[in-house]
């Protein structure tokens, strides 16, 4: 098994399924000649030719406008889009078309559509290259939004997004797109969409998170682990629609919550997470539900986005404030 | 990096003159390496290489003038120098690591269960110090404040209550499953061992006498499962012992008993009760025993309702051996009598195979 980073084995998963799957194809901004400005379809055009991995021009509206026009008609188009941070043009087309085709046709249309996109901050990238919004995604009924925080679920959730018959957002951890290499193998597996998983096992405190921040999540939790305190590390992977019931399970074991996301924390994923919790774990809750998330602001520019960030130290602090409330 | 372009040399100036190169096409060069002289319209600068890597083409011969901005260098092009991005840094893994995970939710979670209070019993319960694990939940699964203030209440007035632990605390998880599982049906009955040679050991004759009815009433040792209602009838008769200890009870088990002659099973039984004692049983020699035999006779009592603990279908109870007036042969006689009392699980044993057994076992014993 080769020892893969993040990028590397979504471009694996994509180069499996354009050989597996003849209608599937590959669009967006400097995906073809240039592999992407992250590498992510590197050597796809090399492979499957121009008809398979197309460079489209600069023109999110139509890039997702033309793929939902695609998915409808037989094809299964995989598009990118460069940047989280561009996506908003084509907003009108995933509200509005690609997340309620099946509810509008009474399921004579189905949308089998992925968008890529890499979103989050941590890289010193400009304006508009940096933020986490996938709350506005999240918010839209019909559109699965799926992130996957290692490259080995990297690999196989995008597999799921593109089997998935619906439409799927697929965002994709960028500050983590070469920080983990792991062992991926291309046996075409794919992981169930819309489950969370559990990456730690543990008793006295639930942490909830997904992307990047899974990063400063784990290494929070070894840290509590050293102080005696069992963590329980949940990796959401589909923020929308959430797995509630091993949220549920696991905090009504633990008693303990605490969510953390590099999104602003006004009316983002963890609002519902905790909401959600709230309603079905009072009884089991030894401490209020806390939240560790990005400031309630526009992301910062490179020398301050660090401190907007969820640090381990953060995370280590409000920890230790749910640990002994009531103490 | 490919191109390396004209930097802006510092002095605002648009262009520079090339006056002598120091390297060549296909130079390895180092980062900081001199690269090139350079002639503004003020001196001569010296330009560093920005970067490692081989030299593919340079842009300009001596005396050629160069604007800031246009291509002066092309370095080999290397994946490993490609930083993987056209924005920021992108962060470079440090070696592979492991993935570990469970999709879903971890199976501790599915089976966690604790005290379930609201928030005001549970504040209610860390004003007064009651620990809310300790109390048992109402009819709706949830601890209320009234139990919370009797716990209390209690404890101000009676101290605090000992938790239980270790054998005491399985003791009571085991014999809790028995009392909601099994349909216990007990039989007494006496024995007559009256003939005995004088000195013959009772719990090695009880060993040898459950063995040779659990030969002969193969329903009586076997392993139940209430929930897939089978049954497995167990060829060989692994006898757990009741042994009473200060720390509780233990039920170490007495492999094969059936093929083990008397000083054997003296010498293995010995062993398992010091290993008890000295608390350096492992827990493997306290599992699966096929039927147990409580021999609560060696300290008081006649006859009892012992306890079936599933898998295992019957437990026999011996009392204290006394001497009794019994009629025999028509005639008042004093006999040694040992009391003998089982239960079986009626779910998995017929009263005809239990009886039956109770029989076997009786013969057994009163062979002189």
């Amino acid at each position: 098994m080769t020892n893969l980073t993040m990028v590397e084995a979504i471009n694996l998963a994509l180069a499996h399924e354009l050989a597996a799957d003849p209608n599937l194809l590959v669009m967006g901004e400097d995906v073809g000649v240039n592999g992407g400005v992250f590498r992510a379809t590197v050597d796809l055009r090399k492979t499957f030719g121009p008809r398979r991995v197309v460079d489209t021009p600069l023109a999110e509206t139509m890039i997702v406008g033309a793929a939902i026009g695609m998915a409808t008609q037989g094809l299964h188009p995989v598009a990118e889009i460069q940047f989280m941070g561009f996506i908003y043009p084509a907003m009108e087309q995933l509200i509005c078309h690609a997340s309620r085709l099946r509810n509008r046709t009474r399921g004579r249309l189905s949308c089998p559509l992925v968008i890529r996109a890499p979103f989050g901050g941590g890289i010193h990238a400009p304006e508009h290259h940096s933020e986490s919004t996938e709350a506005l995604l999240a918010h839209i009924p019909g559109l699965r939004v799926v992130i996957p925080s290692s490259p080995l679920r990297a690999y196989r959730l995008l597999l799921a997004a593109i089997r998935d018959p619906d439409p799927v957002v697929f965002l994709e951890p960028k500050r983590i797109y070469r920080a983990v290499s792991q062992p991926v193998a291309d046996d075409g597996e794919a992981l169930p969409l819309d489950t969370c998983f559990t990456l730690r096992e543990g008793d006295d405190l639930t942490l909830i998170s997904w992307g990047a921040m899974i990063q400063e999540t784990l290494k929070a939790a070894d840290s509590l682990k050293q102080q005696g305190v069992g963590c329980e590390v949940i990796d959401v992977a589909t923020v929308s629609p959430l797995d509630r019931q091993t949220l549920i399970a696991s905090v009504s074991k633990t008693g303990r919550a605490l969510i953390i996301h590099e999104a602003p924390g006004h009316c983002g994923v963890g609002a519902e997470i905790a909401a959600t919790l709230q309603e079905h774990c009072l009884l089991d809750l030894k401490a209020p539900i806390r939240r560790v998330t990005g400031f309630d602001t526009i992301m910062p520019y490179l020398r301050q986005e660090m401190l907007y960030m969820p640090s381990v130290e953060r995370i280590l602090g409000v920890a230790a404030e749910v640990l002994d409330f009531g103490r | 990096m490919k191109y390396f372009k004209l930097p802006d040399l510092g002095e605002g100036l648009p262009e520079a003159e090339i006056v002598n190169w120091h390297v060549a096409v296909g130079d390895q060069v180092e980062v900081d390496q001199l690269l090139v002289e350079v002639e503004t319209a003020k001196a001569i600068v010296e330009v560093p290489s920005p970067c490692a890597g081989t030299i593919v083409a340079l842009f300009g011969a001596k005396g050629d003038v160069i604007h800031t901005g246009e291509p002066l260098v092309e370095f080999d092009h290397q994946e490993s120098g490609d930083s993987g991005t056209v924005v920021g840094k992108l962060a470079q893994a440090p070696g592979a690591s492991e993935d570990h995970f469970i999709i879903g939710a971890a199976p501790s979670s599915r089976q966690a269960h604790h005290a379930r209070a609201t928030p005001a019993v549970r504040a209610l319960a860390a004003r007064l110090q009651v620990d809310l694990d300790q109390l048992s939940p109402g009819p709706a699964g949830l601890i209320t404040a009234a139990e919370v203030e009797k716990a209390a209440h209690l404890e101000q007035q009676h101290g605090a209550a000992e938790s239980l632990k270790g054998v005491r605390r399985a003791m009571a998880n085991a014999m809790a499953a028995s009392h909601s599982q099994v349909v216990p049906v007990t039989l007494h009955e006496d024995a007559d061992i009256h003939d005995w040679a004088p000195g013959t050991d009772i719990t090695i004759r009880l060993v040898q006498a459950i063995a040779c009815a659990c030969r002969k009433n193969p329903a009586v040792n076997a392993w139940f499962d209430g929930t897939s209602m089978s049954r497995r009838l167990r060829q060989v008769v692994d006898l757990g012992i009741a042994v009473d200890t200060a720390e509780g009870l233990f039920v170490p088990v007495l492999r094969n008993v059936a093929s083990r002659d008397e000083a054997d099973l003296r010498a293995g039984l010995d062993r398992l009760r010091q290993d008890v004692v000295k608390r350096t049983i492992p827990p493997a020699e306290m599992q699966g025993a096929t039927i147990t035999l409580s021999n609560f006779g060696t300290i008081a009592g006649r006859y009892a309702n012992p306890i079936v603990v599933p898998p295992q279908v019957a437990i026999v109870g011996a009392g204290v051996v006394r001497e009794e007036v019994v009629a025999r042969a028509q005639q008042i006689a004093i006999r040694r009598i040992l009391p003998l009392s089982v239960t079986f699980d009626h779910r998995a044993v017929t009263g005809g195979e239990a009886a039956r057994f109770l029989k076997t076992l009786i013969m057994a014993l009163t062979k002189a």
